[in-house]
């Protein structure tokens, strides 16, 4: 009878042990030297998490340096702030959403409630003051940033947000360095390539003033790298460490490479043509299109190619703004690559981390895996880029994060954790059935 | 009499070995809980006990029975697997979950006599885990749950009165039940879910001869063919969202091929006392005939084409001890402890079975109340050492460790 008590109370035992789980404790986060308590994050688009052709505060909330900022708290990092639209407006600008699946083509419609538009003409939204830490305006470019009034009513929506009233005359440079910061991260300048890129290498003009629209001129890369050098000699004035981006490659987004010379015969053959080329209006007259040149995405969605023969015969052919032809590429690529080296440079100047963005997108372009999930550059399958073909989807935002903090944690030798990637999603898709006609 | 069943088991052995056997199943996941007596020595004991569940462990052993028995064992096996992300502070665990490997024995035979028959159902792979939806691995593995019941009719034969030898067929029946996430997004921001289940056979053969050298000293060697399970037509079933349905057609099915390795086992048994026996065991196992597990769907769209894992196991072993000590006729206590070799390679952990080198202790006792009944109880721990691993395939890079833990009983009746 003993016994069976000592048998019943090694088996008690035993079970007792089977309930304990493996533990593992492999990393230990620590800021090294650095201090995060103030992390401010300046920037464009990306930096303010604008995503589906929109700002909006679901894409706000999943942009990068806020969750860079998550992971700092683990080291050391302050509150970071967010000029967030409220709950009632958080559909912000406005922004695109797919709607569903036509022939396997993407339909995307406006979102047009709850906005957070206080003016229609201008369009200005509603006002956040309070002090904020993501000081991502987008839109904003290195070559705007010294120019007063970019906050104005007549300026850059985004940054006139931001402004108290009677400050609209301060530039996005002394706002954005004048936050008393201890970290910084700098992503600034793909507009200033992207603008004209996006455009199709094309200056639009405007037609009342007849002057060059000022978004969509390509930054000469002298007065690219004097802004950028005041910049971070400003950033660092106090000693304070930082992380500087490079600028992608324009062909390593969707928004460039989705539409393509074989698609858009396709669509058209598909109709019942048999064409063979595509002809394009560039700088230097008009000629047939060749795989290096790259239609921009909103192309497909105007409408327009091959309505009533646009794009296909000599005489009609695609307008240069919505090609950014072989040359341009190259012209682009060229001034990027200036921009980069510049970036680099002046990050080797101060001893500061790069996150090079650059390396990391051609790298996504053809496909990797991470995790187990497959990302690539391909538009909406791809699951790193939004609707938009230029912004990032939540997933896109945690890998860049992370492209970030390691850079942070090589140069620095901190450990902050890093962005678990798997819990952000791509391009959500309608849960209803896809229609054929 | 004799030679006609002599002719009858070459014919059966000669089929078997011509029958160039294929089946397969992952591992990392082979449970050697067949017999409860023997987990209490750490798994050694394929020499050292003459039983009904020599069926596995050493057919030819079999013959050696002065009695008929039949026994029923089961196991609670608990597996539980973290992992950390390289550079992440986040552990996942996987989820609580008890998987039942379990054995039938029974042998039967004239008293006294040079032969014994007897068939066994047991479950020599197999293993459960569940890592859940939301862990950072979920692109990778949800879920896996995996079964391969073995049937093994047997023939013992004894030669002379210490050599034997014995020899059984295995059919296999596998089961396999596999879930993962598919990067598809609902407009709430949940992935898809990819489950594919199916059901496959395949055969093999176990044979082995006994040894002994008066009552004490034995050897045991035995060959247990691999298993190659063919799973054919298993359900592919996809949850995505409506508008993306048509690239993961309903109804379809995939085939798959899991080989399960054949082992080689030697073992012996001999006394250190009157009440103190011990016995070694070791085998090889020839994992490295798993290379890849192919899904390979019926229907393959541009977004669901079929799928390639590579595994590249190499061969590995194990080596196991035990002793036990007979505190009378109607108690016998067990312990023992052993080193498990792993086939799994660094560049190729996948979280189904984030294998390394394992460390085995277990424990154990029997009780007879009668002389016809007995009852059995085992405890084995293993545990699998910590192991950094980048995969190879997924990119996923972390850190594994894994204890299992599989409590154990069993009773017999003899007659």
């Amino acid at each position: 009878m003993k016994k069976n008590k000592l048998y019943i109370a090694a088996a008690l035992a035993l079970l007792a042990i089977a309930s304990c789980k493996p533990s593992l404790d492999e990393y230990t986060p620590s800021a090294g030297s650095l201090d995060f308590s103030k992390y401010v994050a300046i920037g464009n688009s990306l930096t303010a998490g604008y995503a589906d052709g929109g700002l909006y505060l679901e894409g706000q909330k999943v942009a990068y340096p806020n969750l860079i900022a998550e992971q700092m708290k683990e080291v050391g990092g302050g509150e970071f702030h967010v000029p967030y639209f409220s709950e009632a407006q958080a559909n912000g600008s406005g922004y695109i959403t797919l709607t569903g699946l036509v022939n396997g083509q993407p339909v995307t419609a406006q979102v047009t409630d709850k906005l957070a538009y206080r003016s229609t003409s201008p369009k200005l939204l509603t006002k956040y003051t309070d002090p904020i830490n993501n000081l991502g305006v987008p839109g904003m470019r290195m070559d705007m940033a010294e120019i007063p009034g970019m906050g104005s009513v007549n300026g850059n929506m985004y940054f006139e947000r931001l402004l108290p009233d009677q400050d609209y005359l301060k530039t996005y440079f002394t706002y954005s360095t004048t936050q008393n910061h201890t970290f910084f991260s700098f992503a600034l300048g793909n507009n200033d390539a992207l603008g004209w890129a996006t455009n199709g290498g094309v200056v639009k003009i405007n037609p009342i003033t007849n002057q060059p629209d000022p978004t969509t001129v390509l930054t000469e890369t002298a007065r690219f790298t004097l802004t950028l050098n005041k910049y971070i000699t400003e950033l660092t004035k106090g000693g304070q460490k930082g992380v500087l981006a490079t600028i992608p490659d324009v062909t390593a987004t969707p928004y460039f490479t989705t539409v393509t010379k074989a698609a858009l015969l396709a669509a058209v053959n598909a109709a019942g043509g048999s064409f063979q080329d595509v002809y394009i209006r560039t700088k230097n007259g008009v000629r047939k299109a060749n795989d290096r040149d790259y239609f921009i995405l909103t192309l497909s969605s105007a409408g327009i190619f091959g309505k009533n023969g646009y794009g296909l015969f000599q005489a009609i052919p695609v307008d240069d703004m919505w090609v950014l032809d072989e040359s341009e590429v190259l012209q682009v690529q060229k001034r990027i690559g200036e921009f980069n080296a510049a970036i680099k440079a002046a990050a080797a100047s101060k001893g500061l981390a790069v996150a090079d963005v650059h390396a990391f997108l051609n790298n996504v372009k053809d496909g990797v895996r991470i995790n187990g999930l497959a990302v690539s550059a391909k538009f909406i399958t791809g699951n790193a880029f939004s609707l938009d073909g230029i912004h990032l989807t939540p997933i896109g935002n945690a890998l860049m994060a992370n492209i970030f903090i390691n850079a942070i944690n090589s140069t620095y030798g901190s450990k902050i954790p890093l962005v678990d990637v798997s819990q952000y999603r791509g391009v959500k898709m309608p849960d209803t059935a896809p229609v054929a006609n | 009499m004799l030679t006609k069943i002599n002719s009858s088991m070459k014919k059966l052995l000669f089929s078997i070995l011509c029958a160039s056997p294929s089946l397969l199943f992952a591992q990392g996941s082979q449970v050697n809980l067949q017999s409860p007596k023997a987990v209490g020595m750490g798994g050694a004991g394929s020499a050292y006990f003459i039983d009904e569940a020599s069926i596995f462990y050493s057919p030819g052993a079999l013959a050696k029975m002065d009695h008929n028995a039949i026994s029923v064992a089961g196991n609670a096996v608990m597996y539980k697997s973290a992992f950390q992300e390289v550079g992440s502070t986040v552990v996942y665990h996987t989820k609580n979950q008890v998987t039942p490997p379990f054995s039938v024995f029974a042998a039967v035979g004239p008293k006294n006599s040079w032969w014994k028959a007897g068939i066994g159902v047991y479950t020599p792979y197999g293993g459960a885990v569940d890592w859940g939806r939301e862990w950072i691995g979920k692109f990778s593995l949800v879920s896996l749950s995996l079964r391969a019941i073995f049937i093994q009719p047997t023939l013992s034969i004894k030669l002379t009165d210490n050599f034997s030898i014995g020899g059984g067929f295995v059919y296999n029946i596998g089961t396999v039940d596999l879930e993962n996430s598919v990067p598809v997004f609902y407009p709430d921001g949940r992935a898809g879910l990819a489950t594919l289940k199916g059901t496959g056979t395949g055969t093999g053969y176990n044979v082995g001869i006994h040894y002994n050298l008066d009552d004490d000293f034995a050897l045991s060697l035995s060959y247990r063919s691999k298993v190659v399970t063919k799973l054919k037509d298993g359900d592919a079933i996809f949850e995505v969202p409506a508008a993306v349905a048509g690239n993961f057609p309903a109804g379809n099915t995939f085939s798959a091929e899991l080989p399960l390795p054949s082992t080689f086992a030697a073992g012996i048994a001999f006394p250190i006392s009157e009440k103190l026996k011990m016995a070694v065991d070791a085998t090889v196992i020839d994992y490295d005939i798993y290379k890849e597990l192919k899904f390979d769907y019926k229907e393959n769209t541009p977004v669901l084409q079929d799928t390639r894992s590579p595994k590249n196991y190499t061969k590995a072993g194990s080596i196991k001890a035990g002793l036990e000590y007979i505190a009378s006729d109607k108690l016998q206590l067990r312990v023992g402890g052993g080193y498990i070799a792993t086939p799994v390679s660094r560049d190729y952990v996948y979280p189904e079975t984030p294998d390394n080198n394992r460390y085995l202790l277990s424990g154990g006792f029997t009780v007879k109340p009668s002389p016809k009944f007995d009852i059995t109880a085992s405890f084995a721990y293993q545990r699998i050492v910590a192991r950094q691993a980048t995969n190879l395939d997924s990119h996923l890079s972390g850190t594994y460790k894994t204890n299992i833990y599989a409590p154990g009983i069993g009773v017999s009746y003899k007659w």
